[in-house]
């Protein structure tokens, strides 16, 4: 079941997930980058560069309060927000974060915190010509409820889910035919990046990079840690306990791994004691470790870390420095 | 208003069971013995090897391992050394006093391959707590297993955990138990070996191919055992150790206790040396 839908079929559904949902859309900010707000707070984007933060913080909030302990030490559950979220114009990059994420809290043990907040909500991906400049995305292969693909002044709606059908029932029919020439642009086009970033990968699995470029590359982190903090399969928390009377508040805050405290234990004894081990275990947890253990890179790509590292040791810097290098 | 026993509407894998502390006892100037009982009267539930995360409204939570065997029932003992802020706070409750405990979790020691075979307990410090354990499950079901040999290493005489238990086990006929202590002072009061816990291995009799070696202390201390224990001709195979790491959840997903791929909290802390020799930071 295809759907074509013009601009006002597109008003239509933003207003019936508006009802449903509490629902997130892209808006251009005044210093032209783009960001999900709460929609009707500024003009829509629908087409352009990444929104700046992950959008996985809809799920896994940067302060993320847990429970509430008494005087008597009862404990109360902090419960999601009753409205659930709808996060409208996602790319494949930041719905294969958000996959990626899911999968990892809900293994077992499972995470009850985040997939109460991630039950109901639904996700919207917005693909087609809707890069920078109109600027062909990759399709988003099944990872959302419902896709948007852009052509022309049109999108053509594709649900993934009972969810995404129920809300493109009722636009007009539409068909395959209409976006090939679109869905081939993408198909053909190719990924330099994911290229290089498989490449570097079996460089940094199969340990041919040394330490010394390890401690050459840290020396020039600074410590920032907005790597981590922008990245949207980086889950690392630390827990924090507020005070106010008798109530105690316990929520999780996000935590970096460049920091030197992340592994510091009450012996001093530290595992990621310098500059060098965290910046490889940055690097290493991504393209290495986490293919070991969940059977996918632990970076989908989605520029983020490139972006707002201050030193330019980003991902994608970086496994082009270890290719150039360290290639064959 | 007494204590409400169980959390109120929740069942969160965050949320922290009350529990009651029944004693506190002094082990040494650092450590001490908390003995708990979760106010529902149930049993932890655990096994040997694996912690509870110990809240503290306030200071959040600490890992802590489950010092007692888990057929001792009514109560659950934790040993725990004054650290900082949370085991500080801990050090000063008195008996009644309310806490939380989340878990038990971890991987524990597999009883399964221990059975039937000698085993060579080897703990160091602080380690001794985790691995009082076992110990007390080995003295419960002392026919499950071949020669018990208990290995432990203290920094001074002061700092050896568990006296009375010591005492125990080396006048008992369960463990071929040795102690010993890095430095003696000179006041004369203590009359039992000195030297590092490696010492305690050169003319112990070993059998190797019936034996399990199991490790439990600081992280300096395991190259030097695993070094002595080659030499012994105890296999990598048998061989397990517990790695303590900094946790903030448990349950793997906060994420501080990673070791490459692995994650101490879930896929440890128990492991065998094979699955942890070759990566990166492990020991
Ligand atoms: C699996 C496991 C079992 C443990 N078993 C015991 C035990 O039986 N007895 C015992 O005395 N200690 C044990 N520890 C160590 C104990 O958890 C730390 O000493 C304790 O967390 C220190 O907390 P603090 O707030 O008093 O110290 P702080 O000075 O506040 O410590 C600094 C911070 O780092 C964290 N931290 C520091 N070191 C560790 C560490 N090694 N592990 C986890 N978090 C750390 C603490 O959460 C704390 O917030 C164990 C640790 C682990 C991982
Ligand atoms: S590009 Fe950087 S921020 Fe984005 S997923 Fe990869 S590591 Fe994370
Ligand atoms: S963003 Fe760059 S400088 Fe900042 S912590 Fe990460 S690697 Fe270091």
């Amino acid at each position: 079941m295809l759907k074509r839908l013009d601009r006002s079929d597109l008003e239509k559904l933003l207003s019936a997930l508006a009802t449903g949902y509490r629902l997130l859309t892209p808006q251009r900010l005044a210093d032209g980058t783009r960001l999900l707000r709460p929609h009707g707070e500024g003009a829509l984007a629908l087409q352009g560069e990444p929104v700046q933060r992950k959008p996985t913080e809809a799920f896994f909030p940067q302060h993320d309060p847990l429970l509430r302990i008494g005087e008597q030490g009862e404990v109360t559950t902090c419960d999601p927000p009753v409205r659930p979220v709808a996060l409208f114009g996602l790319n494949a990059a930041d719905l294969g974060c958000i996959a990626f994420i899911d999968r990892f809290f809900a293994d077992p043990p499972a995470d009850d915190h985040y997939l109460a907040r991630r039950k109901d909500a639904l996700l919207v991906g917005l693909t087609g010509f809707s890069g920078p400049g109109g600027d062909v995305l990759p399709p988003a292969n099944g990872m959302c409820d419902l896709e948007l693909l852009a052509f022309g002044q049109n999108w053509l709606g594709v649900p993934w889910t009972p969810r995404g059908e129920a809300l493109l029932e009722g636009f007009p029919d539409g068909e395959q035919a209409e976006v090939e020439e679109l869905l081939e642009s993408a198909r053909t086009r190719g990924n330099p990046a994911q290229d290089l970033l498989e490449k570097a990968a079996g460089l940094v699995a199969s340990e041919v990079v040394p330490d010394d470029f390890w401690r050459e590359v840290g020396d020039r982190c600074i410590l920032c840690s907005g790597c981590n903090l922008a990245c949207p399969t980086c889950t690392c928390f630390c827990v924090e306990d507020r005070q106010e009377q008798a109530v105690t508040l316990r929520s999780r805050v996000w935590d970096s791994c460049q920091f030197d405290a992340f592994m510091r234990e009450a012996s001093g004894h530290n595992p990621l004691g310098t500059e060098a081990l965290r910046t490889r275990r940055r690097i290493h947890h991504k393209l290495a470790a986490d293919v070991t253990r969940w059977g996918e890179f632990g970076c989908l790509l989605c520029g983020r870390c490139d972006r707002v590292c201050p030193t330019g040791i980003g991902i994608q810097a970086v496994a082009a420095e270890i290719l150039a290098r360290f290639g064959p | 208003m007494p204590p409400r026993s169980s959390p109120t509407k929740t069942q969160s894998i965050y949320a922290p069971r009350p529990c009651r502390l029944l004693s506190v006892t002094d082990l040494t100037p650092q450590e001490k013995l908390f003995r708990l009982q979760l106010n529902d009267g149930s049993d932890l539930g655990h096994r040997p090897g694996q912690f509870v995360q110990v809240s503290v409204p306030g200071l959040t939570e600490a890992p802590i391992s489950v010092a007692s065997s888990p057929d001792r029932h009514g109560f659950f003992d934790l040993g725990i050394r004054r650290a900082g802020r949370l085991t500080t706070a801990l050090h000063a409750l008195q008996p009644g006093a309310q806490l939380g405990v989340r878990g038990p979790f971890g991987r524990p020691f597999q009883l399964e391959t221990l059975t039937g075979k000698d085993l060579l307990l080897i703990a160091g410090g602080c380690g001794l707590a985790p691995l009082r354990s076992l110990l007390q499950y080995c003295e419960d079901h002392r026919n499950r297993f071949g020669v018990l040999h208990l290995l432990y290493g203290a920094r001074s005489p002061a700092d050896l955990m568990f006296k009375e238990d010591l005492h125990d086990w080396q006048k008992g006929a369960c463990f071929n138990c040795r102690v010993t202590v890095d430095h003696s002072p000179a006041d004369g009061c203590y009359d039992g070996a000195t030297g590092l816990v490696t010492g305690l291995l050169d003319d112990l009799d070993l059998v190797p191919g019936r034996t399990v070696a199991v490790l439990v202390g600081p992280p300096p201390m395991y190259r030097p055992l695993l070094d002595a224990l080659e030499h012994k001709g105890i296999a990598k195979e048998s061989i397990m150790l517990s790695l303590e790491r900094m946790m903030r959840c448990g349950i793997g997903k906060c994420g501080h206790c990673s070791i490459e791929h692995l994650l101490c909290c879930q896929d440890g802390p128990v492991f065998w040396l094979p699955e942890i020799e070759h990566l990166r930071g492990a020991l």
